[in-house]
């Protein structure tokens, strides 16, 4: 078992700001979820949307729960509301 | 079917002329338009901003959504990013049908999901200052 697994991290519009950074490669535990990797985000960016509930996660391009696992060599995006309108 | 994120300008008739065939005797073509104001400010131009990877796909998805509702529908989508001035065309949904009902009810369904579920961000540029227009919020940008 490894000690940790890499993952590419790639943050859009408001949150992108907020990071500070378009994307970033991040080491975490082995069956960390989406969750776990936003957690350890934040903890990296303080300035990060704290209230996970407005954000979305997604893998490998495709919306994904928070207690997904994520694998080593994911791409991991978190998404605030798209663009709305009515 | 054709779905595009796009920096340059968007020609709605390029798209039902991707969408038309002899069977197809309805096209409906929504067009999305930056708009001079917004929350009571005027607006001095937008930025958009995709996750173009995924927004392609998610396109693909309603696309084929509405195939499954819609039988026969034809569907093209593009999304333009980069900045808009106002005027400029920032979508557009174009599906043919059979008949106007069919072609009607999966365009407006195809513009409603897009708004909902395409990693797009609008960053609107107004007098009283710079938002991310987040559904139904305007967040502060920097």
């Amino acid at each position: 078992m490894p000690v940790a697994i890499a993952v590419k991290v790639r943050f859009f519009a408001r949150l992108r700001e907020q990071a500070g950074v378009e994307t970033e490669a991040l080491e975490v535990p082995p069956t960390s979820t989406l969750a776990d990797v936003y957690d350890s985000l934040r903890r990296r960016h303080p300035a990060l949307e704290p209230d996970r509930g407005s954000v979305r996660g997604a893998i490998n391009q495709e919306f994904s729960d928070w207690d997904t696992a994520v694998s080593a060599g994911d791409e991991v995006a978190f998404i605030p509301p798209v663009s709305g309108g009515y | 079917m054709r779905y595009d994120v796009t920096t340059g300008p968007i020609d709605a008739r390029e798209l039902e002329a991707a969408v038309t065939h002899p069977g197809a005797g309805a096209i409906c073509t929504f067009t999305g338009i930056v708009r001079d104001n917004s929350r009571g400010q005027s607006v001095t131009h937008l930025d958009y901003e995709a996750y173009a990877e995924m927004a392609v796909p998610q396109m693909r998805h309603i696309g084929q959504e509405i195939k499954s509702r819609w039988p026969g529908a034809r569907v093209a989508m593009a999304h333009r990013t980069g900045r808009l001035e106002v005027g400029e065309v920032s979508v557009v949904v174009c599906v043919s049908a059979a008949h106007r009902e069919e072609a009607i009810a999966a365009c407006k369904w195809g513009i409603d999901t897009l708004k909902e579920s395409v990693p797009i961000w609008k960053k609107e540029h107004a007098a009283d200052g710079t938002y991310w227009i987040e559904g139904d919020a305007a967040k502060p940008a920097s």
